[in-house]
């Protein structure tokens, strides 16, 4: 049974907002690639329809939100988006520790720009990884670990990416756009294409990762 | 327990006592050590020699000898016996101590007065502690 | 039978016997004794020998877990251990006095093992201590291994599915270092 979800218009944005935003994580994902690759001394703070103010203080890597990551409303109705001037002295935007920035990112990144590339991101480009995400925090599959260890082992575009963890185009581009957002990829425009060795293609679908995971019902 | 026994001053003066009377006992003694369950040197004969090393493998044989006992269903590991070409080493638990005693005898003396020797300075060591 | 043998390394008190326990299938083989170190590790007993557990994958495929001792006097144990594995998780609990230096001690000490197979890396107890931050602990680790691109999660050693999820990892993160041409080649039959 589907539901019908109406899109509610979002109302005159209150005096606190600065520019109003009905797109959704898309929007939400642009305005954090851009304060992350600026340096903008700034908070985020987003309003989100019935999930409360998203704050985030990015010099403490840290966001406060009263929806917990697990419940993320993939379809919510950003309703504004505020950046609030900061500086190194100021004081945290929230009481701190927060939770870590890095959780929400990677929800960010997997649900935005739906599927298609992010708009940072430039055709041609190969991506490997520079750190792991720290996957006991992120809600995820297996398809999701064996991408990022071919990431952290080899260079690859979004298309050889599916090809090699064999996954659907659309999967890799939000891992890629998702570890990308978390600055955890580097990115090359000169990368040789990878090659995974033969034997290792013929045993893909019956290695010991394939076993184990069917052993262990995962 | 919260301090172990190879911290104890009198402890380790008694041990070291009781090892040099061990050596007086039975001359085929070349080495011998007193070693807590979880691998600390007590005392060793002789005295100067580095007993550090040797505590942490018979700790870790002592364990190994209970397991292979427990995988078996016969009971706890009395004694633990390697025969070699040169001597033999023989090793027991002190009872009712957190202490394993460790004792390497030349092939002057047979297994079994070698094993007799170490187990009744297993049960001196349980006396003077007790 | 094809076997798979996976060492569980770091320090005292990581929670390494946890987590053979959480993912083995058999009861697993404990050498324990009673710790008389516990003004300086807060546990009751210590492992003095090795853990052991396995999880059968099919009737002719075993992966074996070894967990080793963690003090430095039983590193004779550690020599023992590390010849037959491909892999290592190594555990550090955030709690420890300076948990940065038993991680790079450990990775020193198993280098063999990131060289012949794969290496993750499971911060414990970091509910209970915040610790180095996992950008301070990749930090350290392009200090001393730079290079390295070593999966580190924080982890509760009594959670089965995250340490099914670290298990995993070191896993396909050996076999894709095989794929790609790296030295190794844990994996396959």
């Amino acid at each position: 049974m589907t539901m019908d979800v109406q899109r509610v218009t979002a109302e005159p944005p209150p005096p606190t907002v600065d520019f109003p935003v009905t797109v959704g994580w898309t929007q939400a994902a642009m305005a954090v690639q851009a304060v992350l690759s600026l340096g903008t001394p700034v908070h985020l703070r987003m309003d989100i329809e019935g999930h409360g103010p998203l704050l985030i203080d990015f010099r403490h890597h840290a966001f406060s939100w009263s929806t917990p990551l697990e419940d993320f409303p993939v379809d919510a109705v950003h309703t504004g988006l505020q950046t609030v001037p900061t500086s190194a002295d100021a004081p945290p935007y929230f009481e701190l520790p927060g939770q870590d920035l890095d959780g929400l990112l990677w929800q960010m990144g997997i649900n935005a720009f739906g599927g298609g590339p992010a708009f940072w991101l430039s055709p041609g480009e190969r991506y490997r990884l520079t750190r792991w995400p720290n996957l006991t925090r992120h809600s995820h599959d297996l398809r999701h670990v064996r991408m990022i260890a071919v990431l952290g082992n080899a260079y690859a575009s979004t298309t050889e990416l599916a090809a090699f963890a064999d996954v659907e185009v659309s999967e890799a581009q939000r891992l890629i756009n998702a570890l990308s957002l978390m600055r955890i990829l580097s990115r090359s425009a000169a990368a040789p294409a990878a090659t995974m060795a033969p034997q290792a293609v013929e045993a893909k679908r019956d290695s010991l990762f394939a076993r184990l995971r069917k052993r262990l019902g995962r | 327990m919260s301090t172990g026994l190879h911290l104890k001053p009198d402890v380790v003066e008694a041990a070291s006592t009781l090892l040099g009377e061990m050596k007086a006992a039975a001359s085929s003694l070349s080495y011998a050590a007193l070693l807590t369950d979880d691998g600390f040197d007590v005392a060793r004969y002789p005295v100067k020699s580095d007993g550090e090393r040797f505590a942490g493998m018979a700790s870790s044989m002592q364990a190994l000898g209970d397991a292979v006992a427990h995988e078996l269903s016969i009971g706890d590991s009395e004694y633990i016996i390697i025969a070699s070409g040169k001597g033999h080493v023989v090793q027991l638990r002190v009872p009712g101590q957190e202490l394993v005693l460790s004792a390497l005898f030349d092939n002057d003396a047979t297994v079994g007065h070698a094993l007799a020797v170490t187990r009744s300075f297993a049960q001196k060591a349980a006396d003077l502690l007790a | 039978m094809a076997e798979h043998v996976i060492l569980f390394t770091g320090p005292m008190g990581a929670g390494k016997t946890t987590a053979i326990q959480s993912l083995s299938e058999i009861d697993v083989v404990r050498t324990e004794a009673n710790n008389s170190e516990r003004h300086i590790v807060d546990k009751a007993t210590t492992t003095v020998a090795l853990d052991y557990g396995e999880i059968l994958v099919g009737s002719e495929e075993k992966v074996r877990l070894y967990g080793i001792p963690g003090q430095k006097r039983f590193n004779f144990m550690w020599t023992i251990l590390k010849k037959r594995a491909k892999g290592m998780i190594l555990l550090v609990n955030a709690d420890a006095p300076d948990p940065l230096a038993e991680l790079t001690f450990f990775l020193d000490e198993f280098r063999v093992l990131y060289d012949r197979g794969g290496v993750v890396i499971g911060v414990t107890r970091a509910d209970v201590m915040a610790g180095p931050t996992l950008a301070e602990i990749y930090e350290a680790l392009e200090r001393t291994n730079p290079g390295l691109v070593i999966p580190v999660f924080t982890v509760d050693p009594r959670e089965r599915d995250q340490m099914q999820n670290l298990l995993l990892t070191l896993v396909v993160n050996i076999e894709m270092r095989a794929a790609f041409g790296m030295p190794s080649v844990a994996g396959s039959r």
